[in-house]
């Protein structure tokens, strides 16, 4: 009988890190998306065929399978009301920047068929968070937007331009504005 | 051989860019609604949708179901999704009108590969171990390939430069091809190496592109085209991944799948190959049994145009067009997946 050496388990693991690189231009209902919210615009576009307002813009809609143009855009407003929302409460892990619960909101912008997702509302405390509860974006200051993180992947990024949304004061919105919607 | 009588009956593709400024899923609305358009159909009365394509190119997790809106997927339709390139999802669409509930089904292929390095990209196909570790990328595979193909006897440098002369001439006339014109062997010769032996225009170009096709079965592809593409065979084979352990100078799973998809040898008036670098259409014009007399990729094939996880759709789509406007009568498309001709597709197409 030979000798049988004992193996260690970090011997059997082998590290293989990756890195993808990816540059990309936004495509050109992105990119009017962006400009627009540098100036404190928010754009999307209306289909030709049904009417419903896409915020941002995805260049078609989903719907009725057509494409839609620069001429389709329409601005909405920053006021809105809050459809759906998620208390995370952070634990450690490699990455997480967040030590305290935070709102994950979608919002649904007055004039638009579609919400912004992953928003955080400011000034209300998270017991009283309701869907309905009427919001208006906080911007931030002219100089200090970025909108760097806005990508086609057609999400995320708008929290370098809108710090967060804060209540109105208005009467809750009606169920109503869940009607024909997804949220 | 296939249960029932099913056909191409209508497609679109956009032309191959180096850079296309839309998302995917805006390459693939029109096209779409074009091919439907094509078969004179209305698009609910699709049966079954089958989408290829791959996430890695864009970066963009779950992009291949954005990809889905270019189908109209509400109400809910039946559908599916291959990580692969379009041929294999038009390969499931024609499995699935085999039962033979449904008479019409679309399949469609998409891929951007501009917003990243193919070289860093395919180098993760690989296996974990040995050679994704390593980085190896497509074109120094390729380069192996090559080489092994010289040292084999069974081609030159000079056969691999008039592969790329006669690719680029064809797609002169081919609308939709990214490097197209006329360009002298000897002149290809005179031009470096890029990854020896291959010089740069043995390399496919970087290419964004989307295509899509509508098959239909029986009396029903009839009424719809007046000369409808019959796929006559179908099937695809795979060999080992890793290349190393293959003969890489032919290609033994190609040879495979054409006598499974029932190609006798007889005369083909078209056969579109993908092959993305000029050797492999060496290695698998042997592995076919082509003769040199052969009207191979008339569109110019993969070195006019590569959209990743579209172009080997793109080759059948070649062919059927050329049976449906009736200057062709019998074809053979060929796709291909994985590292050096690893997973190989033959589809036979003949007219009525």
């Amino acid at each position: 009988m030979s000798d049988t050496t004992e193996v260690k388990k970090e011997n059997m693991v082998m590290e293989h890190l990756v890195s993808l690189t990816y540059r990309e231009r936004l495509t050109p209902n992105l990119n009017r998306f962006a400009d627009c919210l540098l100036d404190g615009n928010i754009v999307g576009h209306k289909c030709p065929s049904c009417g419903r307002v896409y915020v941002p813009s995805k260049g078609y809609c989903p719907l009725c399978v057509v494409a839609t143009e620069e001429r389709d855009e329409v601005e909405v407003a920053d006021t809105g009301t809050l459809t759906g929302f998620t208390i995370v409460t952070p634990v450690a892990y490699y990455g997480q920047e967040e030590t305290e619960a935070f709102v994950y909101a979608s919002v649904l912008l007055d004039g638009a068929d579609t919400p912004l997702g992953g928003m955080d509302i400011v000034g209300v405390p998270h017991e009283q968070l309701r869907a309905g509860l009427r919001v208006r974006a906080v911007w931030k200051p002219k100089g200090e937007r970025t909108v760097q993180g806005i990508s086609n992947r057609g999400w995320g990024g708008l929290d370098s331009v809108i710090e967060a949304f804060e209540a109105t004061g208005e009467p809750d919105a009606t169920e109503d504005i869940f009607k024909e919607h997804t949220f | 051989m296939p249960a029932t009588d099913i056909a191409i009956v209508g497609f679109a593709q956009t032309p191959s860019r180096r850079e296309c400024n839309q998302s995917e899923v805006q390459l693939l609305v029109p096209t779409v609604t074009e091919a439907i358009a094509s078969a004179g159909i209305e698009r609910r009365e699709i049966g079954f949708t089958c989408a290829g394509s791959c996430d890695y190119l864009t970066g963009g997790p779950f992009a291949f179901v954005s990809n889905l809106e270019a189908a109209g997927a509400w109400p809910p339709i039946s559908e599916s999704h291959v990580e692969a390139d379009g041929a294999w999802a038009l390969y499931e669409a024609w499995l699935r009108l085999q039962e033979g509930d449904i008479d019409i089904a679309l399949a469609f292929g998409s891929g951007k590969s501009s917003p990243s390095d193919p070289g860093e990209v395919w180098a993760q196909q690989l296996d974990p171990y040995y050679l994704a570790p390593l980085g190896v990328d497509p074109v120094s595979l390729a380069g192996i390939q090559a080489r092994a193909l010289l040292d084999s006897g069974k081609a030159t440098e000079r056969d691999f430069a008039a592969v790329v002369a006669r690719s680029r001439g064809q797609a002169k006339t081919n609308p939709n091809a990214q490097q197209a014109g006329d360009v002298d062997v000897d002149t290809l010769l005179a031009e470096p190496y890029y990854r020896a032996p291959l010089r740069k225009h043995d390399l496919p170009p970087i290419s964004d592109a989307a295509v899509a096709v509508i098959l239909a079965r029986g009396d029903k592809a009839r009424q719809l085209c007046s000369r409808p593409a019959w796929i006559r065979g179908f099937d695809h084979r795979v060999e080992a991944h890793q290349p190393g352990v293959r003969d890489i100078t032919t290609s033994s799973s190609t040879t495979l799948a054409a006598r499974k998809a029932g190609y006798d040898g007889g005369p083909l008036d078209v056969v579109e190959l993908s092959s993305t670098f000029s050797p492999q259409e060496i290695v698998l014009r042997e592995s076919l049994g082509l003769g040199v007399d052969t009207n191979i990729n008339p569109s110019g094939g993969p070195l006019a145009g590569n959209p990743i996880m579209a172009v080997g759709l793109v080759r059948i789509v070649e062919v059927a067009s050329r049976i449906v406007d009736g200057s062709a009568n019998r074809g053979l498309a060929h796709a291909t997946s994985g590292p050096l001709l690893q997973q190989n597709l033959i589809c036979l197409l003949e007219g009525e």
